[in-house]
């Protein structure tokens, strides 16, 4: 038996032994990586990997396993333990799934130039070129110079008790960079991520080696150039896509997660600010920022980190409003929340591998972009900054206190960009603080690559985090 | 033990020597592991991973070439036919792959014996599964007894069987059991508090997960009405678990390959004075307990115990022998002729990646096994009504972050019960603030260290820390603008 009626095989046998709702899981990869530090290369690896998950449900309990041995006798014995495992465990309030609508698909993403296609003295020309490239442009002070080219060919396979299978085939390709400057005793890094979901024709097609070299050189400017400045009195802040989309990733996507906001990753991802405002409001009626603001979370953008057209639970994907023109308008959910709410599933969800169980993830997650371009936005400033890119950052275990450190940024005075560049930057902001200062939006637009951690075990999953520029008003810049 | 085959490991040195490589490890393993996730004091969901694997680390190269060619091969539920099929073929695929330059070679002397590493398993592991569901409710119960509402966590459990071969004869087999716990009580929605069972060992596990319980909930409740924290400049008092985070970050730059990458800030600090002389730190791949204990390291090489920091001088990095022949070059370049590192026995087959996930490649690589921080002479009581200025008691963080890794750079994100100390007493509990600072500066800046010591290892702590309370001087807190 293959792994697809092994799957299937799976789901009748455990429907057979007790399980009230069973989906398995067939999952079949190969991955190819490369890494190289400053155009030597230290590691190249190709890799297949399968096996298949199986979740149940028994008497409102979860369970779930996966294996590797992919015959009848290893996922029968997997199946039981499942089931037996679920069993063991009670309830007070069983897990209920919201009723979706049962479909049978097969999707794609077409790679136009498959990676197999592809030498592997092809991908290496690419990371030597680009290694070239930014040492030659970007000149000696970056030291480090950590490229890693990552590329996954997935046949992924569910089926379900509740008459749902998807069969779907798709590409992801990736580019890392962890570049670190140093000129004297000053020192400053910066990781840029690219990716999608195609075949090597991405890599030929988009300016990817363009958007690191610029990446690169703008590190060594802030290096060469960066003094620190002391603000008195709030001033406001334009922030480029790269900035937007942390921050709508960060301070929106991941309190909008359904789990979370119920405490499911209280022990590890925590929860969310959201639960509060849901005791006082209702979704749709709470305001969380300024009219213009508005932020989606987007499975269905062709070609995107976070593409998929089914989630892991057979749900068709579709784009979600999270916040819409200030309100908070939407959740991210999968099917055991969305039971929960009283509503459907907004196929949220999830999972990294046939080993993780599926949960509510983001996708492609973003400032919806305005009217403005980005010189309209920096003409209405008198004083304030530019800040183009960011290097540390984090945000407490409810998404509300969060901080972004500038690493490229200019001075803006009187409606003008000047040659001035301010040193590491801080904006520590509450997410009121950033949705409730934003005056407005760029129509222009970035996507940047990111894999988002969340659960325990990890589950890092690629989303997008790009966006367009934002004008913030009135912000204390530490 | 069901499909642990000894043979098959020799099989595939066997393969991958005849096919040409010049060095070849195998390393067999078959890990039967569990866990149970909860939250609202009820189990979400309970998992098991059967994973049956070998893995075969490859290379080729001539002696004195600069580096070696590598690669690393997976086998899922191993038998003869596939270790014939695919290692051969890898093998082949290595002729056409550029040398790794962070590559050198493997150890190649002969080690008749290892040391015996005590603890490593509990034969109780087996039908722990069966007890577990309720050992979880027990130690939900004990929590919500001190007063919080609600209770989320994770118990991980299970055992493993790991069979080693290399090239040179080197390796052996040994069994593990594990099991681990965060218990973490919420109250009210406005405070919450954590604690941490780390364990090798499940005969006593109840009492320890009841234990843990009652903590998170006690710290949860003494955590409410609190009051928002002012920024400014305070003494800071570290958890065992907030000690292993940021602490550990800087013991975890003493590795060669952190230093080359330039993401180190101890590099060029060998020998110098970074901590007081109370700070005494060792990587311990045989302390008792320890999660990665274990008598050999993943080149055959028998388990040492390698000083990182002694009596607050930087004292070594931990090495494998391909990186010790590395640092060797790179210091015989700059003419530093006396420097011959060796290998610390810290040899991993680790993943070298930058997206995080299991996809990411694997190579031999120099990687910590435990930590262990020599414990003081204070108790916590005492180092809490010693703090005469104005101070913060932080019992968990998370979300540990670098504007520049290479200087040390960076904040961190308080996440349960935090309490601000004046005049040696507890004031009461606060909210809301951030650290930020530079960890060579707080390295130096450590005034007390606890005699407590505890084995942490959770969500934000991936290598395991003996570590006790440790007090440091001066560090700076910010808060978000609303």
């Amino acid at each position: 038996m293959d792994g697809k009626s092994l799957s299937d095989h799976a789901v009748e046998y455990g429907g057979s032994i007790g399980a009230e709702y069973i989906e398995a899981r067939f999952l079949s990869t190969v991955d190819e990586n490369y890494m190289a530090r400053n155009g030597k290369f230290l590691s190249i690896q190709k890799k297949p990997g399968k096996g298949i998950g199986v979740r149940v449900l028994v008497d409102g309990c979860m369970g779930f396993g996966s294996t590797d041995r992919l015959n009848k006798g290893g996922i029968e014995e997997l199946t039981r333990s499942v089931i037996k495992m679920a069993g063991s465990s009670r309830r007070e309030k069983p897990i209920e799934l919201s009723d979706e609508k049962s479909v049978k698909k097969r999707w794609k993403v077409p790679a136009k130039i498959p990676f197999h296609d592809v030498s592997g003295e092809e991908k290496q020309k690419f990371i030597k070129d680009l290694d070239k490239s930014i040492k030659k442009e970007a000149g000696r002070a970056i030291k480090n110079r950590i490229v890693f080219l990552g590329t996954q060919k997935a046949n992924k396979y569910i089926s379900t008790s509740q008459g749902s299978m998807i069969d779907s085939n798709i590409s992801y390709i990736s580019v890392f960079t962890m570049m670190n400057a140093r000129v004297k005793d000053k020192r400053e890094q910066r990781m840029l991520g690219l990716g999608s979901t195609s075949g090597w024709e991405w890599i030929r097609e988009k300016d990817v080696k363009q958007t690191i070299i610029d990446g690169a050189k703008c590190l060594v400017k802030t290096i060469e150039n960066a003094g620190k400045i002391k603000f008195d009195k709030p001033i406001d802040v334009v922030v480029s896509g790269d900035v937007s989309g942390i921050m709508a990733h960060e301070n929106v996507g991941h309190p909008s997660e359904a789990d979370r906001m119920m405490g499911r990753e209280g022990a590890q991802a925590g929860e969310s600010f959201y639960s509060d405002l849901l005791d006082k409001g209702e979704i749709g009626d709470i305001k969380l920022g300024n009219e213009n603001v508005s932020i989606i979370d987007d499975p269905t953008l062709k070609g995107s980190p976070g593409f998929y057209l089914y989630d892991d639970e057979c749900v068709k994907a579709r784009r979600r409003h999270l916040i819409k023109n200030g309100y908070l308008n939407e959740l991210l959910l999968n099917r055991q929340y969305a039971f929960e709410f009283d509503t459907n599933s907004n196929a949220a969800a999830r999972s990294n591998s046939y080993s993780r169980e599926p949960i509510v993830r983001m996708s492609n997650t973003f400032f919806e972009p305005g009217d403005h371009t980005k010189d309209e936005l920096i003409e209405g400033v008198k004083k304030g900054i530019l800040m183009n890119s960011f290097t540390e950052w984090n945000i407490d275990d409810r998404r509300f206190h969060s901080k972004y450190v500038g690493l490229e940024a200019y001075l803006i005075e009187n409606g003008e960009v000047k040659d001035r560049m301010v040193k590491r930057p801080v904006l520590e902001l509450t997410t009121n603080g950033i949705l409730g200062s934003i005056d407005a939006i760029s129509k222009d637009y970035i996507t940047r690559m990111a894999p988002c951690g969340k659960s325990d075990p990890m589950q890092p999953v690629p989303v997008s985090v790009g966006g367009p520029h934002l004008r913030m008003r009135n912000i204390e810049v530490g | 033990m069901e499909r642990f085959n000894q043979e098959i490991i020799k099989l595939a040195v066997e393969e991958g020597s005849k096919a040409g490589a010049k060095e070849v490890v195998a390393k067999l393993v078959e890990d039967d592991s569990y866990q149970i996730r909860f939250s609202n004091s009820e189990i979400d969901v309970i998992k098991r991973w059967k994973r049956y694997y070998l893995d075969v680390f490859l290379s080729k190269g001539h002696p004195l070439s600069l580096g070696k060619k590598i690669t690393t091969l997976t086998i899922q539920d191993p038998d003869a036919k596939k270790i014939k099929q695919r290692v051969p073929k890898e093998v082949r695929i290595l002729d056409g792959m550029p040398n790794s330059k962070l590559y050198w070679g493997m150890d190649s002397q002969d080690h008749p014996s290892y040391p015996k590493v005590k603890g490593l398993f509990d034969k109780n592991i087996d039908g722990f599964s069966e007890r577990a569901p309720s050992l979880i409710m027990k130690a939900i119960d004990g929590s919500i007894s001190k007063g919080p509402d609600k209770v989320a966590g994770v118990l991980y459990f299970g055992k493993s069987k790991i069979g080693l071969l290399t090239g040179y004869g080197n390796g052996g087999t040994y069994r593990t059991s594990h099991c681990r716990a965060t218990i973490r009580a919420f109250h009210k929605s406005k405070s919450s508090g954590q604690d941490l069972v780390v364990s090798r060992n499940v005969t006593d596990i109840e009492k320890k997960l009841i234990d843990a319980g009652k903590q998170a909930g006690d710290l949860a409740k003494r955590g409410a009405e609190s009051k928002e924290g002012k920024e400014g400049t305070y003494d800071l008092i570290m958890s065992p678990t907030v000690g292993a985070n940021i602490l550990g970050s800087l013991i975890s730059s003493a590795n060669p390959i952190m230093m080359i990458s330039g993401m180190s800030p101890l590099k060029g600090k060998m020998g110098k004075k970074v901590f007081p002389d109370s700070i005494s730190v060792a990587d311990d791949p045989m302390i008792t307990g320890g999660m990665n204990s274990r008598p050999f390291d993943a080149e055959g090489t028998p388990s040492q115990r390698t000083d990182i920091i002694r009596d607050g001088e930087f004292a070594g990095i931990i090495h494998n022998s391909s990186s010790a022949k590395l640092w060797k070059l790179i210091n015989w370049i700059k003419l530093k002729f006396w420097v011959k590192p060796k290998t610390t026995a810290n040899s991993a087959l680790g993943q070298l990646g930058m997206t995080g996930t299991e996809n990411d490649p694997r190579t031999l690589m120099p990687a910590p096994s435990n930590y262990h921080f020599k414990p003081g002479t204070y108790s916590i009581d005492e180092i809490i009504s010693s703090s005469t200025r104005p101070t913060i008691y932080l019992t968990s963080n998370w979300y540990t972050r670098f504007t520049s890794m290479s200087e040390g750079t960076f904040s961190t994100v308080p996440r349960d019960a935090m309490f601000l100390i004046k005049n040696g007493e507890v004031k009461g509990p606060i909210t809301n603030l951030r650290l930020m600072g530079n960890l060579l500066d707080m390295a130096k800046n450590v005034e007390a260290v606890g005699k407590d010591l505890e084995q942490v290892q959770w969500w934000e702590v991936n290598t395991p820390t003996f570590v006790p309370t440790i007090k440091i001087n001066n560090c700076r807190f910010t808060r978000a603008q609303m």
